[in-house]
């Protein structure tokens, strides 16, 4: 088996599978990261979107042979994203979860709460190139792409909200 | 049945009011209470089965049924938090395990589920508060108890002892009066008992609604931090040493039989292997991918019977009247002809809905350990792990005490695994027995939207009678449904295992009872009938075939769509505003309450439809807007629909979406909040999108983009209207908002262009062909 070097979540990450293996698979099974969800395997729901270079992508039909040297982050990884851009270390960093994850806690989004990592994703990437959104632009973000990111149980206004609540919370 | 308490035989401590603690010195002083929790976890007429309260004051609080994304996490914590008098911080909640929680139940019912924990904590709070009186030396009406702290005035100033100080050594017994049983299948194997778990008796003094203090809050469920963060253990992060990975093979079509089974590239994929029992096939790897890779590679060589058993989803309706089976009747049908007979109008109609499917983001997924002298243990997602643990006992002929079913979440499933079965345990089960080690089984989404069970379709005809005076004299309906609740489990099935039998054809609406057609309007004469139809989809060689069950609002979902929209069509013809023709029809104040409130919140206008701007051609936009009612469960439901239509294009939107509920006392205003607008999505996706399409063989919308779902660019503007009060009781509310945008946006699209539609989903191709057709 071929072995691939990943930067995952700001650690370097070594792993020995199938070149066409998609990265949700490596993530979940071989780093353990369960933040990463499966839903469709076919890039049609968002449920498995992670960051590369802080650009969503969708793990499910990513093979790990084309990640290179891209850097990875997911649910998990979100905090130590926010703790490095805002320089944040120790007991604070440790202690400080992404804004988005906290908008997401403040606004109570999940409902069953399976296809919210994608959903968070999506909000750190757009927030990245957007710093104030509009509803339109909201919107799109989680139309466009390769499919729109799918929630079974209609939790859209609260995202809506929340990326709101994120996105002044990012600019104090 | 017991209906108190009872004396343990151990030394006790008389309370008052029939209830008894054992209090007992235990030999390990930091734990007053839970030393022998292990053993007393099954039994549920011993507290500890229900709740422990720790030395560190935390409470274990535990319940059979589990989070089905609705909020029960945050519900329960805040029922027992109030009875108790303490913080919903406070309490840790154990859900689904069979090992772990004494009572069973489906999750589908906050009403049912929390009863038992609200009384187990009712009867504790009577308990620590008799320990407490003695402790003080006070009578119990001088206590005071805050965030589980017991306080009383006493002649040598105040006094203040928590419930962990006052059980501090001791042993806390308290026998909690129980009825029913755990589920398990009946002696002839045809249908599994005690589906509904074992229910706590007796009626132990509660706290009266009005002076909660924790119900009724916004409190943040633990559960959703832990999801926020990726702490959650989801029922597909389940890992076991040695543990393989699955993927199924399936038949060619629904009833196909296995001819061949195709050939495994062992160079191609050295550590897979295929496993095949009856029509069962799966190809298992320790590596997920391979598993994967390999599974395409042999369904690809895998060789099936042909079976076209099926009707095709176009022409169902007609199909199911040609089929229909009579089921139960009510009402009297000689007076209500009669009536019709004499009316000055009447109003005729047919709706209809095709199978819809209960669609999670996540497919089915479980891992089960089968050991080798049969000792078993699944974890899964599913909604009823003591029902699950009873089909899968039944399936290996086993008993339920060898079964351990774990809950672990999932993606929120609506309904369909309420009363066990439906899911990927059995193939799970089948396989890790047969290869003596642990496998985990994922569906795909195509497997999940073929293989699992659907809400079924349905017709049905309403007659609607008038008088002069636009008074509703007669309402007639006859309904007809698909078979409606399957719970067998595929991979039994297909593995030639035993399992419930298929479910009789015919019912209708007495498959759910007849308070699915119980509206609360004032009609003079009624008659309503429901039938099954032998429609044979589900008896097909390889004995699976299209099969029924329940799903968000079931039965109730499907008649407030027929018996709403006659409503409204009668309104048209009696020249009246549609809301005000509810309260005219109605002597029910709730109703009229909540229909008053959420019709002022959405700035609604009366007058009759249709829009006197409706039109049925042209490229601009024409705005139209539709009403709907219902009760169910002690809640009060009314719904406005705003739509705006491109009659060109056949278009749908829908603009805006008021929905107000009185569910009586509002447990949670936040979770009630968002599941009324996720309620508006999924019924906003029924109506405008929604349709599982089969041919003669299989199921064809195997995918997101042909079983299409609302997405965000379909969001209307919703708003929530709620009225809660205090002297009524708890209503439900965790499932029935789906059930108002389908009869409300029907109407909406009339009151845009005059043209009603009476079948969904309406895509623009089928609102288009009906603007063109009149
Ligand atoms: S799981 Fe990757 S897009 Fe659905
Ligand atoms: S919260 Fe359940 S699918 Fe989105």
């Amino acid at each position: 088996m071929p072995t691939f070097n990943l930067t995952v979540n700001g650690a370097r990450k070594t792993v020995n599978v199938a070149a066409d293996t998609p990265l949700l698979y490596v993530l979940r099974n071989n780093l353990e990261l369960s933040g990463v969800r499966l839903g469709c395997g076919a890039s049609q729901c968002g449920a498995c979107s992670v960051l590369a270079d802080g650009k969503e992508i969708r793990s499910c039909v990513t093979p790990v042979s084309r990640v290179g040297d891209k850097k990875i982050h997911t649910l998990e990884g979100l905090p130590g994203l926010w703790a490095a851009k805002k320089g944040l270390t120790g007991e604070k960093a440790a202690s400080t979860l992404h804004p988005v994850q906290q908008a997401w806690i403040e606004t109570q989004v999940p409902q069953c709460g399976y296809c919210q990592s994608g959903m968070m994703i999506t909000a750190v990437d757009l927030l990245s190139r957007v710093p104030d959104p509009t509803v339109a632009q909201i919107t799109d973000a989680y139309t466009g792409g390769p499919s729109p990111h799918l929630c079974r149980c209609g939790t859209y206004t609260a995202i809506i909200d929340a990326v709101q609540v994120a996105a002044k919370a990012m600019k104090a | 049945m017991i209906n108190e308490p009872t004396l343990t035989r151990r030394s006790f401590v008389k309370i008052g009011g029939g209830l008894v603690v054992t209090l007992a010195a235990l030999p390990d002083a930091f734990t007053p209470n839970g030393a022998d929790a292990d053993a007393a976890v099954l039994d549920a007429t011993r507290l500890n089965s229900w709740l422990e309260i720790k030395a560190d004051g935390r409470v274990i609080a535990r319940t059979g049924r589990a989070e089905m994304g609705v909020g029960m996490a945050a519900y329960f914590r805040q029922t027992v938090a109030e009875e108790l008098n303490l913080r919903p911080e406070s309490i840790d909640l154990v859900m689904g395990d069979t090992d772990r929680t004494p009572d069973g139940g489906w999750s589908a019912s906050f009403l049912e589920g929390a009863a038992n924990l609200r009384k187990v904590s009712a009867y504790t709070y009577q308990a620590l508060l008799g320990l407490a009186a003695t402790r003080i030396g006070v009578p119990q009406t001088a206590l005071s108890v805050v965030n589980g702290v017991v306080s009383a005035d006493t002649p040598s100033g105040r006094k203040s002892i928590s419930y962990a100080e006052l059980l501090k050594g001791q042993q806390f017994e308290l026998t909690i009066p129980v009825a029913g049983g755990l589920a398990a299948m009946n002696d002839k194997g045809t249908g599994i008992n005690n589906i509904m778990g074992v229910t706590v008796t007796g009626n132990p003094p509660m706290k009266s609604v009005s002076k909660y203090t924790v119900v009724g809050t916004s409190f943040a469920s633990p559960s959703v931090e832990e999801k926020v963060t990726g702490k959650t253990q989801w029922a597909g992060d389940m890992r076991l040493p040695g543990m393989l990975h699955a993927r199924m093979v399936r038949p060619a079509t629904l009833g196909s039989t296995l001819l061949k089974v195709g050939a495994l590239d062992k160079a191609k994929f050295p550590t897979a292997e295929v496993v095949t029992k009856g029509n069962l096939v799966a190809v298992v790897s320790p590596d997920e991918w391979e598993a994967m890779s390999a599974s395409r590679a042999v369904a690809a060589s895998t060789t099936w019977s042909e079976w076209a058993g099926l009707p095709g989803h176009s022409n169902l309706g007609e199909v199911m009247k040609a089929n229909r089976v009579q089921g139960g009747k009510r009402g009297d049908q000689a007076k209500t002809a009669d009536a019709l007979k004499n009316a000055a109008k009447v109003v005729s109609a047919t709706y209809e809905q095709p199978y819809v499917k209960h669609a999670p983001i996540g497919p089915y997924i479980s891992v089960a350990d089968v050991k080798a002298d049969g000792t078993t243990t699944v974890w899964t997602h599913t909604a009823q792990s003591q029902g699950m643990r009873a089909h899968l006992a039944h399936m290996l002929g086993s008993t339920t005490d060898k079964v351990t079913v774990r809950w672990l979440e999932g993606a929120g499933q609506y309904g369909r695994t309420s009363m066990g079965g439906d899911g990927a345990e059995a193939d799970a089960v089948v396989l890790s027995q047969l290869l003596g080690k642990p496998v985990r089984v994922q569906w795909t989404l195509q497997e999940d939207l073929a293989w699992s069970t659907a809400s079924s379709a349905w017709i049905s005809d309403l007659k609607a009678g008038l008088d002069a005076h636009g008074k509703l004299t007669a309402l007639e309906s006859d309904f007809i449904m698909a078979p409606g609740i399957d719970y067998r489990m595929v991979g039994a099935m297909l593995a030639g295992l035993p399992d419930v039998p298929a479910p009789a054809v015919g019912g209708g609406p007495a498959q759910f009872g007849f308070g699915a057609v119980t509206q609360p309007y004032v009609i003079p004469n009624e008659f309503h009938q429901g039938a099954g139809a032998r429609v044979e989809l589900m008896k097909p060689p390889s004995g699976v075939g299209l099969r029924g069950n329940i799903m968000r609002t079931p039965g109730q979902r499907q008649h407030v769509c027929a018996l709403e929209s006659i409503l409204n069509e009668a309104a048209v013809a009696a020249g009246a505003d549609p809301a005000q023709f509810r309260i005219d029809h109605t002597t029910d104040q709730r109703l009229i309450d909540i229909i008053r409130k959420t019709v002022a919140e959405a700035g609604w206008a009366p007058r009759p439809s249709p829009n006197p701007a409706a039109r049925r051609t042209g490229d601009a936009p024409v705005k139209g807007r539709g009403f709907a009612a219902m009760y169910r469960f002690g809640a009060y439901w009314a719904g406005a629909a705003e739509v705006e239509v491109v009659p060109s294009t056949g278009a749908v939107r829908v603009t805006k979406f008021t929905i107000g509920v009185d569910p009586g006392k509002v447990i949670n205003p936040r979770h009630l909040k968002s599941n009324c607008e996720g309620g508006v999505v999924m019924g906003m996706g029924e109506v405008l999108m929604e349709q599982l399409t089969f041919d003669q063989g299989k199921v064809t919308s195997i995918d997101w983009t042909k079983y299409r779902i609302p997405t965000m660019k379909d969001l209307p503007e919703i708003k929530v209207v709620t009225i809660s009060r205090d002297d009524v009781g708890f209503g439900g509310v965790g499932e029935a908002a789906n059930s108002l945008p389908q009869p409300a946006i029907l109407a909406a699209v009339f009151d845009a262009t005059g043209v009603q539609p009476r079948r969904t989903p309406l895509t623009p191709d089928y609102v288009k062909s009906l603007l063109l057709k009149a």
